[in-house]
């Protein structure tokens, strides 16, 4: 009897924890089906009455509520273009670095690659306002190119560092034998190195992405122009429109979650590599 | 001969990255450094070397609740944060289906952007039609809807509980790892010697993620200072500048005031603050850092 209770209250504690974890999550998606009345009606209904895309085909159909406020596709197709080419920037220049961290001896090697990484502690609310100014005298603020330059810099030193990490895993001995048979240090990476440490670049390029499709405050304060908005100043400034049509909202906010829940599920395994790691390190 | 050609090649290779964070991170913290020491007219500089910026943000009656929020934010969020984490590491570390599921999905909140979470928790909280209000009402504690986000008196803790909500995951999914590492034996011998649940986890457990909590706390706190968006985009620092802190308010003064002197005067401030934070969590790994390990 008591093992049979222990085992109720386990299996409780354990709905409680998801309950807690998924409840918003799946409320707002709900919400998303759901249409403006229903929303409005007291008491809450928890499946949609009559559940419907609406809000999804609102956000693309022109003309539409939705569509006339923002033009989601090509709020997607800036913050596509802007984590993509900023992922594969982060990529190139952190395998670069973290083959010379992490194969070559010079002085300073451990003090700058700390630094790198505490760097990366510093990027918050405090750096908005010289990034404003830096990016104004490059001539570069409300422009994509210039979001890409700024997340690719702020992504390299983790990048790097979970790249380093990888490699040091592969042993040197390989690539030793493949320059002894003549190979060239260059040859010997990119044919010998590179293909071990794939599941190291796909760690660094999911979190880089995550990273720069989330990225909201840096964003916010240099992109000016509609043209050039990213899916996360559409979705803030949605919401100040639509008080009560939360469908609307909870159909935008699904959409702009939908690349990072595809990465979460297909990509764990390459997800949690270098996140126990990785994480505490900054 | 070799050897300095491979050095020169080194430097080299790393150099895009170095340069990367030269521009983007050290100027950048030198840039608002100099301008909270210079004096702004109209928006325009007119001479460095005052404290004018500093002078004006302490005279400002606005600052002292933006400290206290502040501190209610960084703490608050910290220490239930870290609370809330052992708890549910502890639980996730446990053997069987449920706590091996909730292993691969507790991290849902701590990797959906930001902005979606703020969205979903507006929601939530709506004013006239949000499910906790709703819940509130019907259980009787209010004759009316009620909004959490509204009230001035709560509005603080409502974003310590958004946050930690946020944060808690990854704290707990540290924490379980931690927990899992510690020997079976200890277990067994504790166990033969009658030791109950509590003092297992009071006399094995504890002593050893002892390091792993507190890397973990320091590295929390970290990230609740450095945290702009979800408070900014849950309330704006509102209503009237009740959940207004620190980085909101650097925003505001910076971004939508144009007070430049000020925002960066509180930029040095967050900075030294994180300076702080930073030194503390270097002088907790430092023997585990030489050695590459980690918490």
């Amino acid at each position: 009897m008591k093992r049979i209770l222990s085992e109720a209250a386990f299996a409780l504690i354990g709905i409680v924890i998801a309950l807690f974890v998924l409840f918003p999550i799946f409320w707002l998606f709900l919400a998303s089906f759901k249409s403006g009345d229903e929303l409005a009606r007291l008491p809450a209904t928890f499946w949609p009455a009559e559940p419907s895309l609406a809000a999804y085909t609102d956000l693309f159909a022109r003309g539409s509520q939705s569509n006339q406020l923002l033009d989601w596709p090509t709020l997607i197709g800036n913050s596509l273009l802007v984590s993509v080419a900023s992922t594969v920037i982060v990529v190139f220049f952190g395998t670069i670095a973290g083959y010379a961290f992490s194969r070559l001896k010079f002085p300073g090697r451990d003090l700058i690659l700390g630094g790198l990484l505490v760097s990366r502690m510093f990027q918050g609310a405090a750096l908005l306002l010289p990034t404003f100014r830096l990016m104004n005298w490059l001539d570069l603020s409300d422009s994509l190119f210039g979001l890409i330059l700024l997340y690719s810099a702020f992504g390299l030193p983790f990048a790097t560092w979970i790249i380093a990490s990888g490699l040091r895993e592969i042993p040197v001995e390989l690539e030793e034998s493949a320059m002894m048979d003549g190979a060239s240090r260059l040859q010997s990476m990119v044919i010998i190195v590179l293909p071990l440490a794939t599941p190291s670049l796909i760690t660094a390029a999911m979190w880089h992405f995550v990273g720069a499709w989330s990225e909201f405050a840096f964003a916010s304060i240099l992109i000016e122009s509609t043209a050039n908005k990213t899916v996360t100043i559409g979705l803030a400034s949605f919401v100040d429109y639509f008080s009560l049509e939360f469908q609307r909202v909870g159909a935008a906010a699904t959409l702009v979650a939908l690349p990072i829940l595809a990465i979460f599920i297909f990509g764990q395994r390459y997800f949690t590599r270098g996140l126990l790691q990785g994480a505490v390190k900054g | 001969m070799r050897r300095l050609s491979d050095r020169w090649l080194a430097y080299a290779m790393v150099l895009p990255v170095v340069a990367a964070v030269l521009a983007f991170v050290v100027g950048p913290t030198y840039d608002v450094f100099s301008l909270s020491f210079t004096r702004f007219v109209m928006g325009q500089e007119r001479g460095f070397g005052t404290l004018v910026n500093f002078r004006a943000l302490f005279a400002d009656p606005l600052f002292t609740l933006v400290l206290v929020n502040t501190a209610i934010w960084i703490l608050g969020g910290t220490l239930f944060c870290v609370l809330l984490g052992l708890g549910v590491g502890a639980y996730l570390a446990r053997d069987g289906r449920m706590p091996t599921a909730l292993r691969a999905i507790i991290l849902l909140p701590w990797i959906l952007p930001d902005v979606v979470t703020a969205m979903a928790w507006k929601w939530m909280l709506h004013g006239q039609v949000g499910i906790i209000g709703q819940t509130i009402q019907a259980a009787g504690l209010s004759d009316q809807p009620i909004s959490l986000l509204g009230d001035p008196d709560l509005v603080m803790w409502v974003l310590v509980a958004v946050v930690v909500w946020r944060k808690m995951p990854l704290v707990a999914l540290i924490l379980c790892a931690a927990i899992r590492s510690v020997p079976q034996e200890h277990f067994e011998a504790a166990r033969l010697d009658g030791a109950n649940g509590w003092e297992q986890f009071r006399y094995i457990v504890l002593p050893h993620i002892a390091f792993s909590l507190t890397a973990v706390s320091v590295i929390s706190m970290i990230w609740i200072t450095a945290e702009f968006t979800l408070p900014w985009v849950m309330t704006g620092g509102g209503p009237a500048n009740a959940s207004q802190i620190l980085s909101t308010y650097i925003y505001q003064q910076s971004f939508q005031f144009f007070n430049w002197g000020v925002g960066s005067a509180m930029s040095v401030i967050n900075l030294v603050m994180l300076l702080g934070i930073v030194s503390l969590y270097l002088y907790v790994v430092r023997r585990s850092w030489r050695s590459g390990a980690s918490a």
